[in-house]
């Protein structure tokens, strides 16, 4: 990886330097402007001999947003193929490591890789939206739709492309036809079910929290009430007080 | 691009164009003996033939005559705690065909670890056999410390 990073800052140390050369002539260009010999082989799903009996690799920390936002579109097509290839060579590797049972030096290098690839994606996304809006006031990117789903509940459809409009698609119009999304007897009786189920989880919390509040008055009957009533806002501290779980074994205060 | 999501029909019917391909392959060592201008590769699941053969054209620079492809089953094993069962991931393994002229022999990663390994165990059997001769030694005087000696 440091390697990846030193070329890559080469790369770029390169192009600025052509750029200041620019002003003097663009015969310049041609002389100084050179990039690394890229190695064409198959050896490069392999790491480079001398790491082969290393235990302990030291490299470099991913990519972050702020410095590939600086890059040209160019620059970041070339450092996704950088990564691309040290991440196969890195799987490669690991293959290779837990084939032979032996340990995969340093593993988090191929999160690395991922996080800057990622990031990669971010930043192009970033720049195709900008575009869009710029060119035709929409994102550009694939529109989601608020719909109710086949088991009645709420989701986001993300629209995907058809061959044939939705009047003309007869499986998926039929049934929506004859019975609507939530007409059908097995869809509210699952809804039933489902909200009967959410009071209840709703209701022990409730219960939860109200005996907890009586056991701490109990164990803790000086304690800070605002503070209790800011972990436990939805408990009635005043009529727990006056329980008889809250009453511990003195005489009560009120 | 960027999102990921391909047009089924675009006006003028363009061929499809990736920019950022996050395809992986890992090349890996062939299980039975194979001629030595073939290669194996696990890849990823959505790769088609086409795609391997330009993925390896294009950006590794290998020339390719063929591409075989297999989908191996992952394994099912019992959980060892629990006893359910687990499978393992399907894999996509390709047979890559380079040209006659062209050989790939998969390298020994290890050669250099494996002698050092006998060095390593060589000083373990040493460190070993210096504590034994010690417990030896000190076999009728028990809770003494080991300093306590001439």
């Amino acid at each position: 990886m440091n390697k990846i990073f030193n070329k890559i800052l080469r790369c770029s140390v390169v192009l600025n330097k052509s750029q200041n050369v620019y002003r003097m002539g663009p015969v310049a260009i041609k002389n100084n402007f050179h990039t690394t010999s890229a190695k064409c082989d198959l050896m490069e799903f392999f790491d480079t001999k001398k790491n082969w009996s290393e235990s302990n690799i030291r490299v470099g920390r991913a990519w972050k947003l702020d410095e590939l936002r600086i890059k040209s579109n160019s620059d970041l097509h070339k450092l996704w193929y950088v990564l691309l290839k040290e991440r196969n060579m890195l799987f490669t590797m690991e293959q290779e490591c837990n084939a032979k049972v032996r340990l995969f030096p340093n593993p988090e290098r191929i999160d690395k890789v991922q996080e800057s690839m990622e990031n990669i994606e971010k930043v192009v996304r970033e720049r195709n939206i900008a575009y869009y809006k710029l060119e035709t006031g929409e994102t550009g990117e694939r529109p989601v739709e608020d719909v109710v789903n086949l088991i009645g509940l709420q989701e986001k459809y993300e629209k995907k492309e058809y061959a044939i409009p939705r009047f003309l698609n007869s499986r998926w119009v039929k049934p929506y036809l004859e019975n609507g999304y939530t007409n059908s007897y097995a869809i509210k009786k699952f809804l039933r079910l489902y909200k009967e189920k959410q009071y209840n989880e709703k209701r022990k919390a409730r219960n939860r929290d109200y005996n907890h509040v009586q056991q701490l008055l109990k164990r803790f009957p000086d304690m800070d009430m605002e503070l209790l009533k800011a972990e436990y806002p939805n408990v009635d501290i005043e009529k727990a007080k006056r329980t008889k779980k809250a009453r511990g074994n003195y005489m009560p205060k009120y | 691009m960027s999102t990921r999501w391909y047009p089924l029909y675009q006006r003028g019917n363009p061929q499809l164009r990736v920019f950022l391909p996050n395809f992986w392959m890992k090349l890996v060592r062939p299980t039975p003996k194979q001629l030595p201008n073939i290669v194996n590769f696990e890849c990823s699941m959505e790769m088609t033939k086409y795609d391997i053969k330009n993925y390896l054209e294009k950006i590794y620079n290998v020339p390719v005559v063929d591409v075989r492809t297999k989908i191996a089953m992952g394994k099912f094993r019992k959980d060892i705690g629990k006893g359910y069962v687990v499978k393992e991931d399907d894999k996509k393994i390709a047979f890559v065909t380079l040209p006659k002229n062209m050989s790939f022999e998969f390298p020994n990663i290890f050669e250099k670890v494996e002698d050092q390994d006998d060095e390593n165990m060589k000083s373990l059997d040493d460190a070993k056999k210096s504590f034994k001769s010690y417990i030896d030694r000190n076999k009728n005087r028990s809770d003494v410390p080991s300093w306590f000696s001439i």
